[in-house]
């Protein structure tokens, strides 16, 4: 059990649930088709499929020692998002002028290794999950590879369905061998 | 004579041969010329805050580790353990007494003194045959402080930094001394950029031509509604001693009115205003400019912009950061967040994010200028690079003189010119110059000096 209080929203994290459990299968479902949506740059779409009060974090990774108390600084991240500024970055994504994106990058997110957890909050789902993206960009370089995990909340929301309240992706690698962070985790 | 002579007399035409941003025999030379002469910036105090502390830093091929030791000090050891040159640190921040190289145990205090060796008296004959305080870890060849960042310079006998900075020390308090208690730096992102090192150095020392073209979205999404080509024309660009930068225009108003439109609260505009320099606070008060991006020689840069966070608040942010030459095509940027220590915590937290909605690898800004600075290295590797020549003449007529006249009014420090010109661009190049001409220095000269027992350095051959 591990207590999470994250944008004012506390919850509880039980014991895992099996891969049988209808909760597991919606989890999936939305890990599937976001994953489609992302890769189709159909980013307002993404938006749709977050809470309004979302909270999104990519924090630096560091390599300590063995035994030491944590491998990522607390109070430093490559992402800190809220709905307005994913809804910012997005919104310059679209104007004619974002070089980063432009041609758009190709890219892949598998997402493997899907855990889900109940939690005491009747609406909340914990899932974790293992992201590998691949990026493209232009024609012969070599391709961005990102590999981490993903630790989500999703809530189910009255109308049916879940959104994402909820996400922190902790890299695998210190050093981010990639030119920009252009596209979302 | 060097090798590069050719590319010296064209470079200060103002002529850049376009090979220049991907040459590797350049970029040897460079290793030699640039980085072994210059000093160069590691950590800032605040990353070691506690005895022990320590973090490890890269500088083209050297690793240097600097730590906090027993005694309070700061310590830049160059981690290669004395007996048979592993690295006796291999993680890159954390807290220990000691350092012990994991090969054969030698073992050494976090000030660099070595304490212990295995066998010592079986293997070695003990302290008789062996003098543990010869075998301390390296120093750096020379170490200076300056407002908690840490430079270490490669060359024993290089001018200190205070003489190589000159002038420029007064722009570096106005990013690192918003007051007595200084700054305190979060991070640092590290990435890996395939692009050349000098381009986005010299980027910083001054383009502002590049900001209402690369950065139009940024303006467009009113992330920072000022960064509009009209805005930037109003700036200018100055050089003082071993650095450069560009301010930029701000509405009417005196200091605490221009800093408070940007976010700052009384309390810390008070601060600033009690601890800059008069030269500082002349600039933004009086003449209305306040400095925007910077660097000092070689691959040290800065930043100070402003940036909305939400629909109701804008907050200003700095940060700094190095261009970190991995090959002639590739550098690992490493970009801290920096801010005033005494400030609260709600202010810390929303700067931190105005600084990487707009800087860092996510920054809406840097996105931008990454995507085009890969691109040019790219393109810089190529044959047909060998015969383009670069323009890196303007504000310049072709006989030379300037199209403007410097600024006469301008209150900081160093020459200053108004509009647009590629002034500071020709003399971060002309340091680079500098350098590659007078060639490498002897690396044969070592250093060392005794640890715990003062900073007393001696030089021997």
């Amino acid at each position: 059990m591990s207590t999470s209080a994250d944008a004012g929203v506390q919850y509880d994290v039980g014991a895992a649930l099996s891969s049988g459990d209808p909760a597991h299968h919606a989890a999936y479902d939305f890990l599937m088709a976001e994953a489609q949506v992302l890769d189709d740059h159909d980013l307002e779409q993404w938006l749709d499929l977050l809470c309004e009060d979302v909270t999104y974090r990519v924090p630096v990774r560091v390599t300590t020692a063995r035994g030491s108390a944590c491998d990522v600084l607390g109070d430093a991240s490559h992402l800190d998002e809220d709905r307005y500024s994913l809804g910012k970055r997005i919104e310059r994504l679209r104007t004619e002028h974002a070089w980063a994106e432009d041609p758009p990058s190709r890219t892949r997110h598998f997402v493997t290794n899907v855990r889900c957890f109940a939690t005491d909050s009747p609406d909340l789902l914990a899932v974790t999950s293992y992201l590998l993206l691949f990026r493209s960009r232009g024609d012969a370089r070599p391709p961005d590879l990102i590999s981490g995990v993903r630790s989500d909340v999703l809530r189910a929301q009255p109308a049916g369905g879940y959104r994402l309240l909820r996400r922190v992706v902790i890299m695998d690698e210190s050093v981010l061998r990639s030119q920009n962070l252009a596209v979302f985790l | 004579m060097t090798d590069h002579d050719d590319i010296i007399t064209s470079v200060r035409s103002g002529i850049l041969p376009a090979h220049i941003y991907n040459d590797a025999d350049l970029f040897a030379a460079e290793r030699e010329s640039v980085f072994a002469k210059n000093w160069l910036f590691l950590a800032h105090e605040s990353e070691v805050p506690d005895r022990g502390d320590y973090v490890v830093r890269q500088q083209l091929g050297d690793s240097f580790i600097v730590s906090r030791d027993e005694s309070g000090e700061i310590r830049v050891m160059f981690n290669m353990c004395l007996h048979r040159g592993m690295q006796v640190c291999r993680a890159e921040i954390g807290n220990t007494s000691h350092f012990r190289c994991p090969y054969h145990g030698w073992t050494y205090k976090n000030d660099g003194a070595l304490v212990g060796v295995p066998f010592f008296k079986e293997a070695y004959g003990g302290e008789d045959e062996l003098r543990r305080s010869d075998h301390s870890l390296l120093p750096a060849p020379a170490m200076e402080i300056v407002n908690g960042l840490v430079f270490v310079c490669l060359d024993p006998d290089a001018p200190p930094f205070s003489s190589r900075l000159g002038e420029f020390r007064d722009y570096l308090d106005f990013y690192t001394r918003p007051g007595p208690d200084g700054v305190e730096v979060r991070g640092p992102q590290r990435w890996r950029l395939p692009a050349n090192w000098k381009i986005g150095a010299e980027n910083f020392a001054g383009d502002t031509y590049h900001t209402p073209h690369t950065h139009l979205s940024v303006s467009e999404i009113g992330l920072m509604s000022d960064a509009k080509g009209g805005k930037r024309k109003g700036g200018t660009m100055y050089f003082a001693g071993g650095g450069g930068g560009a301010t930029f225009p701000l509405a009417p108003g005196d200091l605490p009115s221009r800093l408070g439109v940007i976010g700052y609260t009384d309390e810390m505009i008070k601060r600033r205003a009690e601890t800059w320099p008069v030269t500082i606070s002349a600039l933004i008060g009086k003449d209305g400019q306040i400095p925007s991006a910077a660097t000092i020689f070689p691959n040290l840069s800065f930043l100070h912009l402003w940036a909305r966070v939400s629909e109701s608040q804008i907050v200003p942010f700095t940060t700094m950061r190095l261009w970190q030459p991995v090959s002639e095509q590739e550098t690992e940027v490493v970009s801290w967040f920096v801010v005033d220590k005494a400030a609260d915590e709600e202010f810390k937290r929303a700067s931190y994010k105005a600084y990487q909605m707009c800087f860092g690898p996510s920054g809406m800004f840097e996105q931008d200028d990454m995507e085009n600075w890969s691109s040019i290295t790219r393109v810089a590797g190529g044959t047909m690079a060998r015969r383009l020549q670069l323009n890196n003449r303007m504000g310049l007529r072709t006989d030379d003189s300037t199209i403007a006249e410097p600024l006469t009014n301008f209150s900081g420090p160093g020459a200053a010119y108004g509009g647009f010109g590629e002034f500071n661009q020709r003399r971060w190049f002309d340091l680079w110059c500098r350098d590659l001409e007078s060639g490498p220095i002897d690396t044969k000269k070592t250093t060392s000096y005794p640890t715990s027992e003062g900073d007393d350095r001696e030089h021997e051959r």
